[in-house]
């Protein structure tokens, strides 16, 4: 391998002892003098390299991003570390001949793969390296610059909305965190300001439980049928349930003003989730969409639930109103329980209904 | 004799990109999925069943999620599998209670109510009673296990219940008697007991995992005891495929199984069929795995020494050469040697020694020169292979596999077909 130059570099002077240069290169310049190593064992158990594999489906995202998108940017720089093999002559960055590239990446491996893979093999990227003395020093660079906390999920959930063209795994938390917005802050929402978010920490009920009950309708019911459009879910899909909560907290006002989820499951994630599918199992079976449709399928309900006191009675076990837990089971237990209600309130004659 | 599916939720992508090895972006689970019989040209088989083991509920989770099963529940089986009556006159679609799932329960995880109310929302045309598996099965006449016997006890007792019960379901819902027992003369009673309830349709369980030998025994002393009583029988669970035609002499009128889809990614050999007359043939898929997929490269000693970039630099020219193969160009030992050359990096395994290593590398070789020289994917008229090629006998990902899956029950639902055709 032949000398490569790389530049011009800014340098910067933050530290005497490891020198640090900023310049921009292509993905495949950058791979012809730097690798990627993943961590892993030799034979004889001596650690090699640092990196965490590759993972298949954040590089898609990247890459969808780079060749999609109309003017895609990559601002974080691709970090690289070296111990040798380099050195800074004037402003350009002089990579020794030698049969592997000398230094190593160690950030940004996912973007810099991407970049290898988009349409445009040209795409400069922005390089920062640092000049080690030792493999050591570079291990505790790796650590140092890869352990940096990511934001509270919440947070990022609750600026989602703002944002277009995230990458798709967001995007029914996306239209969640739209209809969440919608319900906290809206004028005449049944649920203003009960919401408990990063920005409203006065709230009642988590936006997490809400955005939960709202991305099981999304993915499988009746808000499905908005979920593609954003206007359409923020009218139609807001009303619905916006009249389903109205409906709710004047069918079950006892269970609901001025509780809390410890003195009130019908406010708490198990009463909200079972709920989510009662409003799902009314749009379907009734067609319900405004606040009289909800209240009169909530009828069946009234005097058979135990939110407050007493106990359930399911099909296969007695449980007494404050077990049940946030749990996916129970979730499911009082969630078919209360559909199997709304839907036959005398139980099993069915004959008769088809 | 009908054939059924047993669905679990396998599906495959039809907008998958075989290029890029991955879905689009926008697409959907389930809603953008298709099924066999809305990917294929023709239903590959008569109808379809259902486990509530597939579902998930407070007992357990399947492979159907929460939002998903409560889904099912409001739509019912026909809408959730998007298999209209209208489209497929005269298909199943058939519930059971999943018993294997809870083989190893006290007493069955389900009542009869709310089993009859699972099969009321799912709007299926049959179902069995709920049961509890027994799996000893002796060909003598020994004295069975306290267990077995108990197990049989609850079977029978559940299902006289269940009949009665399931009069609400109304006359379009047929009711099956689910048999349990510990030999061929403890099913036939169990049987005769049945009818006398009134059933008029009968579900041997029990039996997935037994060869077809005790099957037919079982068969044999059912049919004695019964004698001409107008009764189906449907075979719950049959993994033999190639033994169906003898279920058939054995008055069998329906049986279910998922083996023909399940062969094509559990089978090292047989995962690609193909009629050899009137018989079942397979041949086997190329094995050109995901070499950014890490599961992969560290499967392998050799990978690791080999590294990820040079096993994808590797991958590609594997797969390149087939499909170059595949249309028309390039030799067929030069396109198995550049497979064998990925393969025997990533298919290398660490516990074997290097000669059985190399003695299994060489067998594949002679067997993928078979599966590529003979381009059985031309033969075929399944939209699977007709839309892919090369493709359908490439062991890759998911929408690979499970498209030979396709394949696989296209040609044995036909050879089925085609059978009850010649034998009378």
């Amino acid at each position: 391998m032949k000398t490569i130059k790389l530049g011009p570099v800014l340098q910067l002077e933050q530290s005497s002892a490891v020198p640090v240069v900023v310049f921009r290169a292509t993905a495949s310049e950058i791979l012809s003098i730097a690798r990627i190593e993943r961590a892993d064992r030799r034979e004889d158990g001596r650690l090699v390299g640092f990196q965490r594999p590759q993972i298949q489906a954040h590089i898609n995202e990247i890459q969808d991003y780079l060749d999609e998108d109309e003017a895609p940017i990559l601002p974080n720089a691709i970090v690289l570390g070296f111990c040798g093999g380099v050195s800074i002559k004037s402003d350009v960055l002089v990579v020794d001949g030698g049969s592997v590239p000398p230094g190593w990446v160690v950030d940004g491996q996912q973007r810099l793969t991407a970049a290898t893979r988009t349409q445009n093999q040209d795409f400069p990227l922005l390089v920062s390296a640092f000049l080690c003395r030792s493999v050591a020093e570079l291990h505790k660079q790796f650590i140092l610059i890869n352990s940096t906390r990511p934001l509270p999920r919440d947070l990022i959930y609750e600026l989602m909305p703002g944002v277009e063209g995230l990458p798709p795994r967001l995007s029914d938390r996306t239209a969640a965190a739209l209809l969440v917005e919608a319900l906290n802050y809206r004028e005449g929402s049944p649920l203003k300001g009960m919401i408990k978010q990063h920005t409203n920490r006065a709230g009642v009920i988590k936006d997490t439980l809400i955005q939960r009950v709202l991305m099981a309708s999304l993915s499988d019911g009746a808000l499905s049928a908005w979920r593609d459009d954003t206007s359409l879910l923020l009218g139609p899909g807001y009303a619905m349930v916006a009249n389903f909560f109205s409906a709710l907290r004047q069918v079950f006002a006892d269970d609901w003003e001025g509780h809390t989820p410890k003195t009130s499951r019908l406010v708490h994630g198990v009463g909200l989730v079972a709920m989510g599918y009662v409003m799902d199992a009314l749009a379907f079976d009734r067609e319900a969409r405004s606040k009289d449709d909800f209240v009169a399928g909530l009828e069946p309900l009234v005097g058979r639930t135990a939110f407050r006191s007493g106990e359930w009675e399911f099909t296969d076990q007695r449980r007494l109103w404050n077990t049940l837990q946030n749990t996916g089971a129970d979730y499911q237990l009082l969630a078919t329980h209360l559909v199997s209600l709304v839907r036959r309130p005398r139980g099993l004659r069915l004959a008769s209904d088809r | 004799m009908k054939f059924l599916f047993a669905d679990t939720a396998d599906t495959v992508d039809p907008a998958f990109d075989f290029e890029r090895t991955r879905s689009p972006r926008q697409r959907r689970v389930h809603d953008d999925d298709h099924y066999p019989h809305e990917h294929l040209i023709r239903a590959p088989y008569d109808g379809i069943l259902l486990s509530r083991a597939a579902f998930s509920d407070h007992r357990r989770s399947g492979k159907y999620g929460a939002a998903r099963s409560m889904r099912f529940r409001r739509e019912g089986a026909r809408t959730f599998l998007r298999y209209p009556e209208a489209e497929f006159p005269g298909s199943i679609v058939m519930g059971d209670c999943g018993a294997f799932s809870y083989r190893d329960a006290d007493a069955p995880l389900y009542t009869v109510d709310d089993t009859l109310s699972f099969y009321a929302d799912g709007g299926f045309t049959h179902g069995c009673s709920v049961d509890h598996l027994i799996f000893d099965f002796f060909t003598d006449n020994r004295e069975p296990s306290e267990e077995a016997r108990r197990r049989q006890e609850i079977t029978l007792t559940l299902a006289a219940d269940f009949y009665r019960t399931s009069v609400a379901l109304g006359k379009r819902f047929t009711p099956m008697g689910a048999i349990q027992g510990w030999s061929p003369a403890s099913m036939a009673d169990a049987a005769v007991d049945l009818v006398k309830m009134g059933y008029r349709s009968l579900a041997l369980g029990g039996m997935a995992r037994s060869p077809t030998d005790d099957i037919e025994l079982a068969l044999k002393a059912i049919n004695e005891r019964l004698g001409a009583s107008k009764v189906a029988i449907h075979v719950l669970g049959f993994g033999k495929v190639e033994d169906a035609p003898r279920l058939k002499r054995l008055g069998v009128t329906s049986f279910d199984t998922t083996s023909p889809l399940l062969r094509a990614f559990k089978d090292d050999r047989q995962n690609y069929f193909y009629a050899d007359g009137n018989r079942l043939g397979h041949y086997t898929a190329v094995r050109i795995p995901q070499a950014a997929d890490d599961r992969h490269a560290r499967a392998s000693a050799k990978a690791r020494t080999v590294g990820q970039e040079e096993l994808i630099r590797l991958e590609r020219i594997a797969l390149g050469a087939v499909r170059a193969y595949a249309s028309g160009e390039g030799e067929l030992e030069q396109t198995v040697d550049r497979i064998i050359d990925y393969v025997s990096v990533v298919l290398w395994k660490d516990k074997k020694s290097e000669k059985s290593n190399t003695a299994e590398f060489a067998k594949l070789r002679s067997i993928y020169l078979r599966s590529l020289g003979e381009r059985p994917w031309e033969r075929c008229d399944c939209r699977v292979c007709h839309e892919l090629g090369v493709e359908a006998l490439i062991f890759r990902s998911t929408n690979h596999n499970k498209r030979r899956g396709f394949h696989n029950l296209a040609v044995f639902h036909s050879l089925l077909k085609s059978q009850a055709k010649v034998s009378p």
